[in-house]
C-alpha cells in the first residue's frame, strides 16, 4: 500500500442524485416539492423577462436611467469620460497584474495567469449588463462604442502589464491617475456639464466612488482617533462616531440640502446641492467605516506592536507596515459589505431631488405613454437588476482579493 | 569567542560594579557577593540602578540593580510572576519604569522619543510568541527594519537577511510566510530579525517556552551560538541546562526583587539564598 493521492470523490450525476435528492420518501417528496417550485420560478422569470414584459419603457428612456437630465449634445463627454475610466482600470489591472506575477517568480511560484474563460467568468454578469444595454439601444453606435470601449480595456491592459518595473510602473499610475481626472474634466470643464445636472447610473456611480474614496480615508482617522491616547482626540471621534451613526441617512441628506448653508460664513458660497449630498454620505459612511475599521485595529494582537517597537520602528511606519496591512486585511469582508450598503445608499439621493438611477425608475412612469400601466416591476426590474450586477461583482472581487492576500498563509 | 575574563578584566569590572553598587546603597536586593562580578569584556552594557515598576497598585519590580558587561551572558531565572520578563521589557522601554535609572550602551532611558529608539536600535529581542508579522514572508519580516529604520539599500538589507537566515540554517524558507513555518522554525526566524539589525545586545523573552519539546534543542543551539559569537544577552528561561552551559552569571528573581546573583557553578552546586534553594528543588 502505498497511497499517492486521495481516492476520487466524483460521482456520476446520477448516483449523485439518488444518494442526495431520492434516498428515503421523505426525501423524494421534498426534492420533487422544491424541484417543481423552482421549475415554476424559473419559468415565471423567464416569461416575464422575454414574452409578456412590453420593454418599451425602458427602450425609450435608456437614455434617462444611464444620464439622466445630461444634455443630449455633450453625450460624447460622457463616452469619452468612459473610455478614459475604462483606460484608467485596464492600465490598473495590467500593472497590479504585472507585480503579481513579479512577486510569485520572485517567490519561486510559477506566476499563474487565469484561463480566459476563468476571466470571462469573472466578469460575466457585467458582460450580461453590457449586452443587455446594448441590447436595449436604437442605433448601431452605442454597440459599437461598447466593443470599443471592451477592447479599450484589454488593450490597455496588456500594454501595461509589459511596463517594465521601476520608473516606467510608477508612470503607468499616473497616467492612469490622469486618466481619471481628464474623465471628470472631460465632462465638467471646457463648457460641460456641472454635476448638478448628471442623474441616472452615472450620478449613482460617481456618488458610490466619490463616497468611498472620501469616507474610507476618514473612517480610518476616525477609527485611529477613537483609540487615541489623547483623552480629547478619543471624545471627539467617538462623539463623531455615534452621532452620525445614530441618525438616519435620509434625515442627514434632507439637513444638508435644506440647512447646510447656515455653516459656512455668507462670504463663502455654500457648497452646490450635490456637493451638499456628498458631504452627508461621506459624514454618515465614514462613522459606519470607522467602527469597521476599529474592529480590525483591535484585531491585531499587541505583540505586533511590541515587536515592530522593539525593531525601532516609528509610530509611522508601526502603524503602515504592521498595523493597518494586518487590521485592514481582516475586515475585508465587513469594509465591501459597507461599500455594497453605500452604493445602494445613494438610492436615497433621489429622495432629495436628485434624478440618480432608482429615482428615474419611478418618474419615467408618470411619461404619458407609460401611465398607470402597472410598469413598475418593469422599471424596477431592470434598475434592480443594474443594482444586482454591480454588487454582486464588488463582491465576489473582494473574495477574490480575501483569496489573494489569504492564500499564502495557514 | 569570548574567553572567560582575565584576571585584571574582572578586576575592574568588580570596581565598576562595586561603584554601582555603591551609588544604590538603599537596596535590598543585593546580598550575595557573585553580584559584584561582571562578565565579559566589563564595559557595562546594560546599568539598571533602584529600577522599580507598577502595574496600577502591584509593584512588579522593587528596586532592581543589575549591571551586564559587554559580551556577557546573563540568565535570569525564577518563579512566573516574579517580575523577570517586566525585567527585560524595561530594557527596551517596552515597559516604562517607574523609578530608578536603566542605562543602555550609556543612553538613559527616559521619556525623550530620540533616545528610547536609539536604544531599540541597539537593543534586539526575541519574544515567547515570536511576534512575526503574518502579513509578511519571511525575508521581508527581517528586512522591514533595517530597510525602515537603518535606512540600508534594498541590496544590502536583503544580503544581510540572508547571511541571517543561513546562521540560523533556514535560508531555503526566505519566501514563504510564518504561518508556513514550525514553531522553531518561527523562533529562529525571530532571532535573524532581531540580529539583521546588527544590535549591541539581545534580549530573550522565554524564547522556548511556546515550543513544542522536539523544537526547543534548534532554538537554544541559535542561541548557543550566538552566545559563542560575543553577543551581549540577557535570557529569561526556564532551561536550566542551557543556563548551566552558556551562562556568564546566573540572576534568580522572586518577587520583583534579584535574590541572589551567581556564576552557573555557584548556583547549580551552592546556591547561598532559601528561596533559591527552593525554586531549584522545584524545578530540577
Amino acid at each position: 500500500m502505498n497511497p499517492t493521492r486521495p481516492p476520487a470523490q466524483r460521482d456520476e450525476p446520477w448516483t449523485w442524485a439518488r444518494r442526495e435528492l431520492f434516498s428515503g420518501p421523505v426525501n423524494t417528496v421534498v426534492s420533487v416539492v422544491f424541484g417543481a417550485a423552482l421549475a415554476y420560478v424559473a419559468y415565471r422569470i423567464v416569461a416575464f423577462t422575454f414574452l409578456n414584459t412590453e420593454w418599451e419603457v425602458v427602450r425609450r428612456n435608456l437614455r434617462l436611467f444611464m444620464v439622466g437630465r445630461f444634455p443630449i449634445d455633450d453625450l460624447w463627454r460622457v463616452w469619452a469620460a468612459g473610455y478614459l475610466v475604462v483606460a484608467a482600470i485596464g492600465i490598473g489591472a495590467g500593472v497590479t497584474g504585472a507585480v503579481a506575477a513579479e512577486t510569485a517568480v520572485a517567490k519561486g511560484r510559477p506566476p499563474t495567469r487565469l484561463p480566459t474563460a476563468v476571466a470571462v467568468g469573472r466578469f460575466a454578469p457585467l458582460l450580461v449588463l453590457v449586452v443587455v444595454l446594448v441590447s436595449l439601444t436604437r442605433t448601431v453606435v452605442p454597440g459599437l462604442l461598447a466593443v470599443g470601449a471592451v477592447a479599450t480595456l484589454l488593450a490597455s491592459r496588456t500594454a501595461a502589464h509589459r511596463v517594465p518595473a521601476g520608473r516606467a510602473r510608477a508612470l503607468a499610475w499616473l497616467v492612469a491617475l490622469g486618466a481619471l481626472v481628464g474623465a471628470f474634466l472631460v465632462l465638467t470643464g471646457f463648457g460641460g456639464v456641472g454635476w448638478d445636472a448628471w442623474g441616472g447610473l452615472l450620478l449613482t456611480l460617481f456618488a458610490t466612488v466619490a463616497g468611498i474614496v472620501l469616507s474610507f480615508p476618514l473612517g480610518i482617522v476616525l477609527a485611529f482617533g477613537r483609540r487615541s491616547r489623547l483623552p480629547a482626540v478619543r471624545w471627539l471621534s467617538g462623539a463623531y462616531i455615534e452621532l452620525f451613526r445614530g441618525v438616519p441617512l435620509v434625515t442627514l441628506l434632507i439637513i444638508s440640502q435644506v440647512s447646510l448653508g447656515f455653516f459656512f460664513p455668507t462670504s463663502v458660497d455654500p457648497p452646490s446641492l450635490l456637493a451638499r449630498g456628498l458631504i452627508a454620505i461621506v459624514l454618515f459612511e465614514s462613522a459606519y467605516m470607522a467602527e469597521v475599521v476599529r474592529g480590525g485595529l483591535q484585531s491585531v494582537p499587541g505583540g505586533q506592536v511590541e515587536a515592530a517597537q522593539a525593531l525601532g520602528l516609528r509610530r509611522r511606519h508601526v502603524v503602515r507596515r504592521v498595523v493597518l496591512p494586518q487590521a485592514l486585511r481582516a475586515v475585508i469582508p465587513a469594509t465591501v459589505g459597507q461599500f455594497i450598503s453605500l452604493f445602494k445608499d445613494t438610492s436615497l439621493l433621489g429622495v432629495v431631488a436628485f434624478f440618480e438611477l432608482l429615482r428615474v425608475s419611478q418618474t419615467v412612469l408618470s411619461q404619458p405613454d407609460f401611465r398607470a400601466q402597472g410598469l413598475d416591476a418593469v422599471t424596477l426590474g431592470f434598475a434592480g437588476f443594474i443594482y444586482w450586477v454591480v454588487s454582486y461583482t464588488m463582491s465576489k472581487e473582494s473574495r477574490r482579493l480575501e483569496r489573494r492576500l489569504g492564500a499564502d498563509r495557514a | 569567542m569570548t574567553e572567560p575574563n582575565t584576571a585584571d578584566q574582572a578586576h575592574d569590572t568588580a570596581d565598576q560594579a562595586h561603584d554601582t553598587a555603591d551609588q544604590a546603597h538603599d537596596t535590598v536586593a543585593v546580598q550575595a557577593d557573585a553580584t559584584a562580578v561582571v562578565g565579559g569584556t566589563g564595559a557595562p552594557m546594560i546599568e539598571c540602578t533602584g529600577v522599580e515598576k507598577w502595574f496600577g497598585d502591584f509593584c512588579a519590580l522593587r528596586g532592581v540593580d543589575i549591571t551586564v558587561g559587554t559580551q556577557e551572558v546573563v540568565v535570569v531565572i525564577g518563579p512566573s510572576g516574579s517580575g523577570k520578563s517586566t525585567l527585560i521589557r524595561c530594557v527596551n522601554r517596552l515597559e516604562e519604569h517607574d523609578r530608578g535609572r536603566i542605562f543602555v550602551d550609556g543612553i538613559e532611558l527616559t521619556r525623550s522619543l530620540k533616545d528610547i529608539q536609539a536604544v531599540r536600535r541597539e537593543v534586539g529581542m526575541v519574544f515567547q510568541s515570536f511576534n512575526l508579522f503574518p502579513h509578511l514572508t519571511v525575508l521581508e519580516n527581517i528586512t522591514l527594519a533595517p530597510l525602515q529604520v537603518r535606512r540600508w539599500p534594498a541590496g544590502k538589507a536583503r544580503e544581510v537577511a540572508m547571511e541571517q537566515l543561513e546562521a540560523v540554517r533556514i535560508p531555503e524558507q526566505a519566501h514563504k510566510y510564518p504561518g508556513q513555518l514550525s514553531g522553531g522554525q518561527q523562533q529562529r526566524v525571530a532571532i535573524a530579525r532581531a540580529l539583521a539589525m546588527q544590535p549591541k545586545v539581545m534580549l530573550f523573552d522565554e524564547p522556548t517556552s511556546a515550543l513544542d519539546p522536539e523544537m526547543i534543542a534548534e532554538v537554544l543551539d541559535a542561541m548557543r551560538e550566538l552566545a559563542r559569537s560575543g553577543m551581549t544577552m540577557v535570557v529569561v528561561t526556564h532551561e536550566m541546562g542551557f543556563a548551566r552551559e552558556v551562562a556568564d552569571r546566573v540572576v534568580f528573581m522572586a518577587d520583583g526583587e534579584i535574590v541572589e546573583v551567581g556564576t552557573p557553578e555557584h548556583f547549580f552546586t551552592d546556591p547561598a539564598e532559601d528561596r533559591t534553594k527552593l525554586f531549584l528543588s522545584q524545578i530540577l
